[in-house]
This record gives C-alpha cells, structure tokens and sequence, in this order.
C-alpha cells in the first residue's frame, strides 16, 4: 500500500505513528518525537470545503507540503471531491506554501502522523515546488509562533528560503476570501438573533 | 467631537492591548482620549497600565446593584483616561453586559475619541457588543492566514452591524521585506487603510512586564514610532457627541433565554 500521492511524487505509505489528533498538536508531536515522515491532514468537516493534504518533515521540522485542494479559486459546491488520483500532474492541487494556504482552513482537521526512512522522502525534499519555510506550518495550520520559532531554530541552514509566502498565496484566492466573508455574515446575523441583537443589524 | 473605535482582532495573542494603548497614547497629543477595557471576559488593560489594584473598575459599573459612580472607575494615567477591568470571574458572571451602553454613553460625553479594547473571540453578546456601539473599528492583525481569516471575520461581525473599518494595524511582524506586499494585497479586503505595519518587539514583552504602555516605556522604540504613524493616518471623523452618547442609550438589549 502506498501513502500520499503527490502528482507522480509518491510517498510510501509508512508506519502510523499517531492518529486522530489536531494540527496542532501533531505538529508539536513531530517535532518533539522528531519525526522524519508526513503528517496527513484530513478536515474533519465537510462543510469546510476541504480537502486532504501532507505536511513531511525531516527531524520533526517541515519540509514540503501538497494539498489535493487548489489554493487559488477551490471547487465549486458539488463538484465530484472523489476524483482518480494518477500519476499525472493533478488539476487544482497545490504545492509547497499554496498547499498551506490551501490547508489553513477555519475548520478542525484530524491528522495522522506516519514515520518514513529519510530516503523515502528525498525527492520530494529535493523538489523546490513542494518546498515550505520550517516555521510556516506551525504559524499557517496551527497558529502557534513558539512551536514555529523553534522549528526555523532546528532547521538546517539551507531549508526554504523563497519569497512567496502561504500568506500571500491565501490573499490571492478571492473566492475562498469572499466565503470566509459570505459565512461570517451568515454567522454574525444568526447569533445576532440568538443574543438578542437582531434589532442593531443593518 | 467624538469618536467611539472598537479594537478588535478575532484572535488573542496580536497584541490588541498594547496596541489600542499605543494608539490611544499617541492620539492623545492632540485629544482627549478615554480606553475602556471592554474585554470584560479576559480583561488585562490593568495589567499594562499598573491598575491591577484599582478599587473600582468597569466590572463594579456592570453590576445591577452596583452604587458605584462612572467617574469612580475612571484613572487618569499616562494622558489617557483609562476605565479598567476587573478580572474577577464571580464579578464578571454577575455583570449585566447591557449596562455599557450607559457606561459608554457616559464616558462620551466628555472625551473625543473613546477607544473600546474589545474581546479577541466573538462568542458572546458582551464580546460583539463593543463591534455593536462602536462607530467604527481599527483591526489588529498578525501577519499569518489564522489571523488574517479572523480579522475578516471580525470585520464581517462589525460590518453586520454597520460598524465599518478605519483601519487595519499589523502588528508583530517579523519579515519587513513580506509585509509591504502582505498588507497591499490585504487592502483590498478590508475596508479601511493599513495605518501601520509594527515590528515584533522585546520592548513591548518589556512593557508589560514593567506594567507600563509601549509609548510610556519605550518611547522610542521602532514600535512606538510605528503607533505613532498609524495614529497619524487615522483619519477621525467628527460626531456628535451627544448622537453617539444617545445611540449607546438606546435600545435594552435583552439577555437571550
């Protein structure tokens, strides 16, 4: 059985290390058990628009991320989620800081934790599209700057040094931020309701 | 005049207190300035200010048989009015949240720009209320997407109540050369400026500690200079304050069942 299918970079599957625990707490995991292998990420809504997506590390600190969500633009409600994966370059999937983007959804995630030998993971290392800055994904996914200060700390000198940032990609995608928007309205007007506030609304 | 600006972030942990206070510190050389801490679930405006012991505080004024008077909470300190927050949790179950309206309405009277620190989560009718009387709110951000998702939905919550965004203040950032391209990009989202863009800074950490405001304690900091700035490019619009003091009367807003 073979593991996260990365566009033809294939990741063997590995052994389960931890399962069923939030972003946050499995990226904290790796580094501490400093794990060489991948988490994968998995909304645990289905309302969140989300789909699956891998975060590797080498020594407990990431390395890339690749997402079968597409940052820039997402699917429209209804579309077939169950799609073939192939070999192929995977259409609307994303890669490196836009697969963080992608993944940074407002929704909780279940992740699980699988630990790989170092050269299973080396192409995909190697491969600067699928590249993430060390301190992103704790920043990103799970809104820890401790946890991200101390991964750029153990990071080798040569990790990710791109320009572009998860950030950026996030603020490119207008059709994910006009949901963000469209829901907290939403929200905002139905808990108006609930604490009495309707009669202030515009 | 006056103008009644709600702080907000959406998250904890953005530096809303230090910042509303820089805020508030800075347009204080040119108006009287009042800073409710309307954070009445997780208050520490007395922390950054030296008033952890004050006698009276906004959670005595929240109280349905409370006697004590607005002016009695009210702390003149570092040229700002300050109207702390107690943090007892018995207090702050007994509070009415209703009741700062009239507290509000009351310290508007007599200032010209009345800064509400508001509360980081929107889970509660006293944490939107300040979003809900407020004329206008300055959004604090981190540059990270949970942030940055959580200002939009706290501008979105303000917005439903017609509370539109003076500005946006990106504060603790790390990365100077993203942040330009970062706070350009985020323009186009929020509905006012991005008033400044504030380095991550040991000086404000040391602030806190010694109990004091950023502009108090490091006047001249690369941080304080940045407040400043924003506290320039915030462009205060005139009210009357006698409107703004009726429109926190009004309405009673009734606890939900």
């Amino acid at each position: 059985m073979t593991g996260p299918d990365a566009a033809g970079l294939e990741i063997p599957r590995g052994r389960l290390v931890r399962s069923r625990v939030g972003v946050a707490s499995a990226l904290e995991a790796a580094f501490s058990r400093e794990l060489t292998g991948y988490a994968r990420i998995e909304p645990d809504s289905l309302l969140a628009d989300g789909e699956p997506g891998v975060v590797t590390f080498a020594a407990g600190v990431p390395r890339a991320a690749y997402c079968e969500r597409g940052a820039g633009g997402g699917e429209e409600p209804g579309e077939d989620h169950d799609r073939e994966r192939g070999d192929g370059p995977v259409e609307g999937d994303s890669r490196g800081v836009d697969a963080l983007a992608a993944l940074a959804g407002p929704g909780p995630c279940s992740v699980e934790l699988y630990e790989l030998p170092a050269d299973a993971l080396a192409e995909v290392h190697d491969a600067a599209e699928f590249s993430v800055p060390p301190g992103a994904p704790a920043e990103e996914l799970a809104d820890d700057p401790s946890l991200a200060e101390r991964a750029r700390e153990r990071a080798p000198d040569d990790a990710h040094d791109g320009d572009a940032s998860a950030l950026e990609s996030f603020l490119a995608d207008e059709e994910r931020i006009a949901a963000i928007q469209e829901e907290a309205r939403a929200e905002a007007e139905q808990r108006a309701a609930e604490w009495g506030l309707d009669g202030e609304l515009e | 005049m006056v103008e009644a600006l709600a702080v907000a972030s959406g998250k904890g942990g953005v530096g809303k207190t230090t910042s509303t206070l820089a805020l508030g510190m800075a347009l204080a050389d040119d108006h009287d300035v009042t800073v409710v801490d309307a954070d009445t679930g997780m208050a520490n405006l007395c922390f950054h200010t030296g008033l952890a012991d004050a006698d009276t505080t906004l959670q005595d004024l929240l109280l349905a048989e409370s006697d004590a008077a607005v002016e009695d909470a009210v702390y003149d300190r570092f040229g700002l009015s300050l109207v702390p927050c107690g943090t007892s949790l018995a207090a702050f179950r007994e509070a009415d949240p209703t009741r700062l309206r009239a507290v509000v309405a009351e310290l508007a009277a007599d200032t010209d720009v009345l800064l509400l620190d508001s509360a980081a989560a929107l889970g509660s009718q006293s944490a939107v209320l300040p979003l809900v009387l407020a004329d206008r709110t300055v959004v604090v951000l981190q540059p990270t997407i949970p942030s940055l998702s959580d200002g939009l939905k706290v501008q979105e919550y303000a917005r439903s109540y017609g509370t539109e965004t003076a500005g946006v203040l990106f504060n603790r950032v790390q990365d100077d050369e993203a942040i330009d391209r970062v706070a350009d990009q985020a323009e186009q989202y929020f509905g006012g400026p991005t008033l400044a863009t504030v380095p991550e800074s040991d000086a404000a950490r040391a602030a806190r500690r010694a109990g004091e405001p950023l502009l108090a304690h490091a006047p001249d900091s690369a941080a304080a200079a940045a407040y400043r700035r924003a506290a320039d490019r915030l462009d205060l619009q005139d009210g009357d304050e006698g409107a703004v003091a009726d429109r926190f009367r009004s309405a009673v807003i009734p606890e939900p069942p």
